[in-house]
């Protein structure tokens, strides 16, 4: 026995009686240190005693590393020497452990040459901060490679070392948010989403920290900004015209909480509204993923007597009510679910898609090429995408007349066939075909064509058989040949519905959402002005109609006209700033009109010029021997359009809605639209007055004049139109006779009355009758009208298409797609409307 | 072509126009009983409304029933700076003289032809009044520069026309002068007889083409309540197709008939496009 060999024992002796457990894991890891000879294991065994005698866990972390670490890079000193370096550190023992863990990935990916840098790069960290240090060495060494080698772990480095310098930020904060960035847009992205984190930690370390793990609104925002691909927030406009063109509307399009980091971004349904990601990798793929999740909704994916035959046939449990849930289908399978999964939600999107290209042209043909120009397939789930690309093109030439459909998917071509065909025909192709199984999730996101998606992933909300879906659909299909009142009567009592949900949650939004508190308290005090008021001043009556007995009942709302007690100068010039460049268009726009609106008057008894057709008629007439009026002068000045204006703003609580997308609430918009109307009034000469009002029962509607028809625009009206802010509900009609009583005395031929909206016509009172105040505001639409005053309705309720016709008459009322056009849409449409 | 109107080109002629025997009549497709509404009105020699968008056939279908009847068709295209002496007459200078001459609505109730005010509504107020007395029982024209009145040819007719949308809000026609009037009330054809016109105006179009553009004109027009301030009329079809057999590929033909034409809005072309993409693409 050489000296050598009884120092090892030696070691091994001391270490044995140092630890039990040490010495059992080192004699295991011993015989492939061996082989590297005597010197080599002296020193391994040397350094295992010392780590272990330095921090029992970085020992132990050590030795059981040290067999992946000898196997992988075929050495031992190197690795050996820089764990002993740790020990210069305190509390290091994390350290080490990361390290002794990434070693063999990092000899694997990375070469002895770039294990060694990686190494460096970590023990500069841990002389740093030893925090950091822990973080990078815990860091899997392909997360920070991102598969580029050395040279990834420099690109995610140098930004953090230039950062822990000059604003000592610590990579533990910085490492996986820049790791996730990277992989999301790429290493240039890093530094300055990096940067922006770092001006946010200064402001506020837990904000700060929730940016760099990528939860806070601000990085999610800043991330989404530099993804690229088809952004569905900024397009939700135009998919809302697609699916209205396609589908003839009536979908509740939301915004999903997608983030890039939850992988793939899917359009979703759960039967009643359709979710969007903010991103899609391209427009084909969004139009088309918005149309498929349409088809879902309208071609019974959660049609409940399908749903019901399905669960039923998978034994699995269908609730009476409520929503369900699709996960116990899928949990039969075990660890086959997502296959089964995959296979399911082919056979349903090949139903859905087939019935969609009756409805869309070429829409499978689209999908067809959308897919192919995918290019590679994930190689585990390549066979589903094949096998769905296959399904289609069988689909596709079962369009074709006397085509032969086969036994696999023919069944689901049949327009009669449903969600339960499709439930059968995946449990005949999973037990049959032989699809390789899936356990990962990137595969498994990976399988399904470009616009189609997990169907599963909501809670379903059944629908039943007759539900305002299908009927709206009916009617997209018939409504060319057939206008069927009564059904649209039906159709509208039935939104009706839906309204006063909503309305309910937008009045609970806005009583406790609300938390700009000077408004809020203004709008108490206000409330409380109102009950005072009321009993003090009942105001002026007007009738009001009762479609049920056909009669007016007399003398039965109430209107108190008011001043706005709250005004906000602050917030007006916040607006004034905000909208300065679209105010300073409209100016120009309304200027370069004017020479069209100087129009020359013709036959005038004075004026600077001749007016050649007049003057002849003069002469020829006064030869005739008759005595014409020596109107034969012509004169350019504005035009005497005589038109008063005015704008009726709907104060109701439903305007302090945040919007759904975010950037505010409604309000702001109103303010900053009749803000607007206001600066270009001013600019187009004509006579305009603008209130707002908001109702409390029959006997209690509030009329808000913020400007009168002769008053100048001043300081004080705009502070009140920063004031505005909603309150109780809409008595559309009653404040439609009001205004138009308040036309009279005004000089003018043409009166207009522009009412500015965002819902339909109730108040507390109604009883839940909706069909009471439509009708009583058409009446008094139509007493306007009689009065010559024309009224035109402007809101941004999507659904409005459903009831203004009614109301306002066809070609009376506009529903702006978005609520952002409103500041800049408001002044155009009453130019458009004076034209 | 087809009308009286072009038989002799580039040459001046008088607007009174008896259609002549060789003639070949305008093409129009009814859509429902609106020719035999018109004959009864013409019958007994009530005025006419055609109420309507944009390129339904308003116009057209007017040319037609003129034919028809055998009748004179004099239109006047109404616009801001209509007179009454523009619709009745005025005198003139002649040497020393002053001569009278007559106006278009004068001559067509002289001829007894049938007057056609095209878009009635953009005309000033007071110079609609002057049909009033030829609208109703009297059918008299008062010349009142004249101080004359002229009791109309037996076979004269007044028809007028207006597109009710909502640029028109404060350009109503009075409701005095409207109920003087038989309406008739115009809209979009049906599928089928759309696709009929389509075939007939442009012949070598194939039916299946038409089939397309007619699919694609309906969905196009669902976009009316999001800013368009005219539905892809008929009129647009029939030009669109008129690209196509021109050599045009459909896609550019429709991008260019009936996109570009009604919106500047981006979004709103985009989404157009969409349907004719759909429709057209391979």
């Amino acid at each position: 026995m050489s000296s050598k060999e009884s120092a090892i024992n030696d070691l091994l002796a001391e270490l044995k009686q140092a630890s039990f457990v040490a010495h059992r894991e080192v004699e295991q890891v011993l015989p492939s240190i061996r082989h590297h000879g005597e010197d080599v294991t002296l020193a391994w065994i040397d350094a295992c005693r010392r780590i272990f005698d330095y921090d029992r866990e970085a020992g132990k972390a050590f030795i059981r590393g040290s067999r992946e670490a000898e196997k992988v890079s075929e050495t031992v000193l190197p690795w050996t020497e820089q764990a002993l370096r740790f020990m210069r550190w305190r509390g290091s023992w994390r350290a080490l452990e990361g390290f002794m863990a990434n070693l063999p990935r990092a000899f694997g990916s990375l070469g002895h040459a770039g294990e060694r840098r990686w190494a460096e790069i970590g023990f500069m960290w841990c002389a740093r901060q030893i925090e950091s240090g822990n973080a990078y060495f815990a860091t899997p060494v392909l997360d920070l490679s991102g598969r580029q080698g050395i040279a990834g772990v420099e690109q995610i480095n140098t930004p953090a070392e230039e950062l822990f310098e000059s604003r000592k930020l610590l990579l533990g904060t910085y490492l996986a948010g820049a790791i996730r960035v990277r992989n999301l847009l790429g290493a240039q992205a890093i530094l300055p989403w990096a940067l922006r984190g770092a001006d946010i930690m200064q402001s506020g370390r837990v904000r700060g920290e929730a940016y760099f793990r990528l939860e806070s609104e601000e990085s999610l925002a800043l991330l989404l900004e530099h993804l690229p691909g088809f952004r569905l927030t900024d397009r939700n406009r135009l998919l809302a015209m697609l699916l209205n063109i396609w589908y003839g509307g009536g979908f509740d399009l939301k915004e999903s909480s997608w983030s890039p980091e939850k992988g793939r971004p899917f359009v979703e349904s759960d039967g009643n509204s359709l979710f969007f990601p903010a991103v899609m990798p391209n427009r084909d793929e969004a139009v088309l993923a918005v149309l498929h999740g349409a088809g879902h909704m309208r071609f019974g994916t959660f049609d409940r007597l399908a749903m019901k035959e399905m669960f039923s046939e998978a034994k699995v449990d269908f609730p009476d009510s409520g929503p369900v849930s699709w996960t116990p289908i899928f949990m039969r399978y075990g660890d086959e679910a997502l296959r089964f999964q995959l296979i399911f939600d082919l056979c349903e999107d090949l139903r859905i898609d087939f019935r969609i290209q009756h409805l869309v042209p070429n829409y499978l043909q689209r999908l067809l090429a959308t897919a192919h120009a995918t290019g590679t397939r994930h190689p585990e789930s390549g066979a589903y995408f094949d096998l769905a690309v296959a399904s289609i093109e069988e689909a596709l030439a079962a369009t074709h007349p006397h085509a032969v459909r086969s036994k696999r998917f023919g069944p689901l071509l049949d327009p009669a066939a449903t969600v339960a065909d499709a439930f059968r025909t995946a449990s005949v192709i999973y037990s049959n075909d032989e699809l390789p199984r899936i356990a990962d999730l990137e595969a498994f996101y990976a399988a399904y064509l470009p616009g189609r998606g997990p169907n599963a992933t909501r809670l379903a909300h059944p629908q039943e058989r007759r539900d305002p879906q299908q009927q709206t659909q009916a009617r997209g299909e018939q409504q060319d040949q057939s206008r069927d009142a009564g059904e649209q009567q039906d159709r509208t009592a039935q939104n009706a519905e839906a309204g006063d949900q909503q309305d309910g949650q937008q009045q609970e939004v806005a009583g406790h959402g609300d938390s700009s508190g000077t408004a809020m308290q203004a709008a108490d005090r206000s409330d409380a002005q109102q009950r005072s008021d009321a009993s003090r001043e009942k105001g002026v009556p007007y009738p009001e109609w009762d479609y049920r007995e056909a009669r007016y009942k007399r003398n039965w709302s109430w209107v108190q006209e008011k001043k706005l007690a709250e005004s906000n100068m602050a917030e007006t010039n916040r607006l004034m700033n905000q909208y300065a460049d679209a105010l300073k268009r409209l100016k120009k726009a309304i200027q370069s009109q004017k020479p069209t609106r100087l129009a020359p008057l013709l036959r005038q008894l004075d004026g600077d010029d001749m007016d050649l057709n007049a003057v002849v008629s003069y002469v020829v007439e006064k030869r005739a021997g008759r005595s014409p009026k020596p109107a034969i002068y012509r004169r350019r000045e504005m035009r005497q359009r005589e038109v008063a204006v005015t704008l009726l703003a709907d104060m109701s609580t439903s305007i302090m809605q945040h919007l759904p997308e975010g950037g505010g609430r409604l309000v702001d918009r109103v303010r900053a639209g009749v803000l607007l109307f206001a600066e270009s009034m001013e600019e187009v000469g004509d006579s305009y007055s603008i209130a707002g009002f908001c109702s409390k029962y029959r006997d209690n509607v509030s009329y808000y004049t913020i400007k009168d028809f002769d008053e100048p625009l001043s300081q004080d009206v705009r502070s009140q139109i920063g004031g505005m802010s909603g309150r109780l509900a809409t008595r559309m009609g009653a404040a439609i006779r009001h205004a138009t009583a308040r036309f009279e005395g005004i000089e003018s031929r043409r009166r207009l009355l522009l009412i500015l909206s965002d819902g339909r016509p109730e108040d507390y009172d109604d009883g839940g009758d909706r069909r009471y105040l439509h009708e009583d505001t058409r009446m008094a639409v139509k007493e306007a009208v009689a009065k010559g005053v024309h009224p035109f309705c402007i809101t941004v309720d999507t659904m409005a298409n459903q009831y203004l016709p009614q109301i306002f008459g066809r070609g009376h009322y506009m529903v702006l797609d978005h609520i952002n056009s409103l500041p800049n849409k408001l002044p155009e449409i009453y130019l458009r409307l004076r034209r | 072509m087809k009308t009286a109107v072009n038989r002799i080109r580039g040459v001046e002629r008088d607007i009174v126009q008896m259609p002549q025997a060789g003639d070949i009549a305008p093409y129009y497709e009814p859509q429902g009983n609106e020719v035999a509404i018109f004959e009864a009105a013409y019958r007994k020699r009530l005025p006419v409304m055609l109420k309507g968008p944009t390129g339904c056939g308003k116009t057209r279908f007017l040319e037609y029933m003129a034919f028809q009847l055998k009748r004179p068709l004099v239109t006047v295209s109404c616009h801001e700076d209509l007179t009454s002496s523009d619709l009745v007459g005025r005198f003139l200078l002649e040497g020393s003289e002053t001569v009278w001459q007559d106006g278009p609505l004068t001559r067509a109730v002289k001829a007894g032809a049938i007057c056609y005010l095209d878009e009635i509504v953009e005309a000033r107020t007071d110079s609609t009044v002057v049909i009033h007395s030829l609208t109703d029982h009297r059918r008299r024209l008062t010349i009142e520069k004249k101080g004359q009145e002229i009791e109309a040819h037996e076979d004269f007719m007044l028809v007028i026309s207006y597109n009710p949308g909502y640029q028109t809000v404060l350009k109503d026609l009075k409701p005095s002068t409207k109920q003087r009037f038989i309406a008739l009330t115009f809209d979009f054809p049906p599928e089928d007889i759309e696709r009929k016109i389509i075939v007939n105006e442009v012949p070598g179009i194939s039916p299946e083409i038409a089939h397309q553009l007619v699919a694609a004109g309906r969905k196009a027009r669902l976009l009316k309540d999001h800013g368009l301030e005219e539905a892809t009329s008929t009129r647009a079809l029939v030009y669109a197709a008129n690209m196509m057999n021109a050599g045009l590929d459909p896609v550019t033909a429709c991008q260019v008939a009936i996109v570009n034409p009604i919106t500047d809005d981006m979004e709103l072309a985009e989404a157009l496009m969409e349907i004719v993409q759909a429709h057209f693409a391979v």
